[in-house]
């Protein structure tokens, strides 16, 4: 059976050697590259980023890659963003400023009040019926961030709480956001990204 | 429910994993990437691994050691401390594999660098690593470069912009790498009571590990020499840490069984 390709967007802001090590430990194939050709060649797409909002943007701009990720969702191919990749989904970001986002999923980034940080190992609850995440409804999984993607409710598939509950697993289609590491989070990670994979890539 | 963390601690010298007291002595451990991989297997929350000649001698980052760390394919999170000094070396131990960073030498040499920091690469990333020691009642802040100390007041603090870091990490460095002897006066003296602490530095027990956790704004204790010498000796202090607000022990399954 033919290995899966993971395209795994460079743009420059992510931690890209932990998430490709992370698809590769699940046997997957990655190939990591800004080249709109090879990202379209792959089964699935991940964004992971780390850092500021505005920065990851322009970033994205740079590399001409805004209009690509926006088509190739539009065309149905799979994506998954990672922590500030799932937030960078949104339509924009109030991060030191407003900035435009993908606009992929509809929805702000917006700071965590009142406690400023969402640091460390923290339970998820799954919220829809979705086979690719009830799985794993109930584990703890890492996070690190100080903003949230505020989502209506009809695109919100799992939840965390601090003082609220927020969104922290988003999806629309076949473009799906995690606010947390998956690839960090051992085994209770890569359980859910290998669900996802297989999940977004089987039709 | 957000947990608090149990840290694994690797200090590295000359690019070798030592057991260290009192950042005074040292004897050789091995390679870094076999403690680090161990901690990894046995469900640290996170790891911490703090190169300590990096900056004395303006070497910058180890990142042929953070490249090997991150070929490792670590599935647990991996903060990096140890001779940053810019965003360009910032975002590159990124890039290799950490997810977040512990400053030392930076507070010292060039604080103001912390606010370009977090905006390149989000507050959350970003650890304040502050050596310190109880003196004569007052908290004293250790300079690693010429071992001099200062009285770590509000008014030095101030001057530090830790506003741009999501967490400080006290270390107990008189006691480090003695067991069961950090000086738990040392969180209750730090002037900064909001700020979310790490802890670590002679923490080896699970009474000692429990009482500091206990504290509202510990959010973290890393423990170092002391893990290792048994197998998975994350998972047994965990295991006798019941009723505290960590994640259960973990225990790796095969990654061949996904």
């Amino acid at each position: 059976m033919k290995r899966k390709t993971v395209g795994i967007v460079d743009y420059g802001v992510g931690n890209y050697a932990s998430v490709q090590r992370a698809f590769q430990a699940l046997d997957y194939r990655c190939r990591t590259s800004q080249s709109p050709e090879i990202l379209a060649e792959s089964d699935l797409i991940v964004l992971p980023g780390v850092g500021a909002y505005p920065a990851a943007m322009s970033a994205l701009h740079e590399c001409k890659l805004v209009n690509f990720l926006r088509d190739q969702a539009r065309n149905g191919q799979p994506m998954i963003g990672l922590c500030l990749g799932m937030q960078l989904l949104a339509d924009a970001s109030l991060e030191h400023g407003t900035t435009a986002g993908l606009g992929l999923i509809p929805g702000q980034v917006l700071p965590l009040e009142p406690v400023h940080w969402h640091i460390g190992w923290n339970t998820i609850e799954v919220v829809k019926e979705d086979s690719l995440f009830l799985p794993s409804d109930g584990e703890a999984v890492y996070f690190n961030h100080s903003y949230i993607f505020q989502v209506p409710k009809e695109y919100q598939v799992c939840i965390s709480r601090l003082d609220q509950p927020f969104a922290v697993g988003v999806r629309r289609g076949n473009v799906v956001g995690l606010q947390f590491h998956p690839e960090k989070s051992q085994t209770a990670g890569r359980t859910l990204l290998k669900n996802l994979v297989e999940g977004l890539t089987c039709a | 429910m957000l947990k608090k963390r149990l840290i694994g601690v690797v200090t590295v010298r000359h690019g070798w994993a030592v057991q260290s007291f009192g950042y005074r002595r040292y004897l050789p451990l091995g390679k870094p990437e076999m403690l680090v991989e161990n901690l990894d297997r046995w469900g640290a929350d996170e790891i911490l691994v703090q190169c300590i000649d990096r900056s004395a001698k303006d070497l910058g980052p180890d990142f042929e050691l953070i490249k090997r760390m991150g070929a490792l394919g670590l599935s647990t999170p991996l903060i990096y401390g140890g001779g940053i000094r810019d965003v360009a070396d910032a975002v590159k131990v990124v890039k290799f594999g950490a997810d977040r960073l512990a400053l030392d030498a930076m507070l010292w040499a060039a604080p103001q660098r912390l606010e370009t920091l977090s905006r390149e690469l989000g507050t959350q990333a970003l650890i304040a690593h502050m050596p310190v020691r109880i003196n004569e009642h007052v908290l004293s802040w250790l300079n690693y470069s010429d071992r001099s100390e200062i009285k770590l007041n509000s008014g030095v603090l101030s001057d530090l912009h830790l506003d741009w870091v999501s967490e400080v990490m006290l270390t107990d460095f008189e006691h480090e790498g003695i067991a069961y002897s950090f000086d738990e006066a040392i969180p209750t003296r730090f002037p900064l009571l909001k700020k979310p602490l790490l802890l670590f530095g002679g923490i080896s027990e699970p009474a000692q590990i429990q009482r500091l956790l206990s504290q509202s704004n510990v959010v973290g204790v890393g423990v170092g020499n002391f893990l290792s010498y048994k197998e998975h000796a994350i998972q047994r202090l965990k295991n006798n840490l019941g009723g505290m607000p960590i994640r259960a022990a973990h225990y790796a399954d095969d990654k061949n069984s996904l």
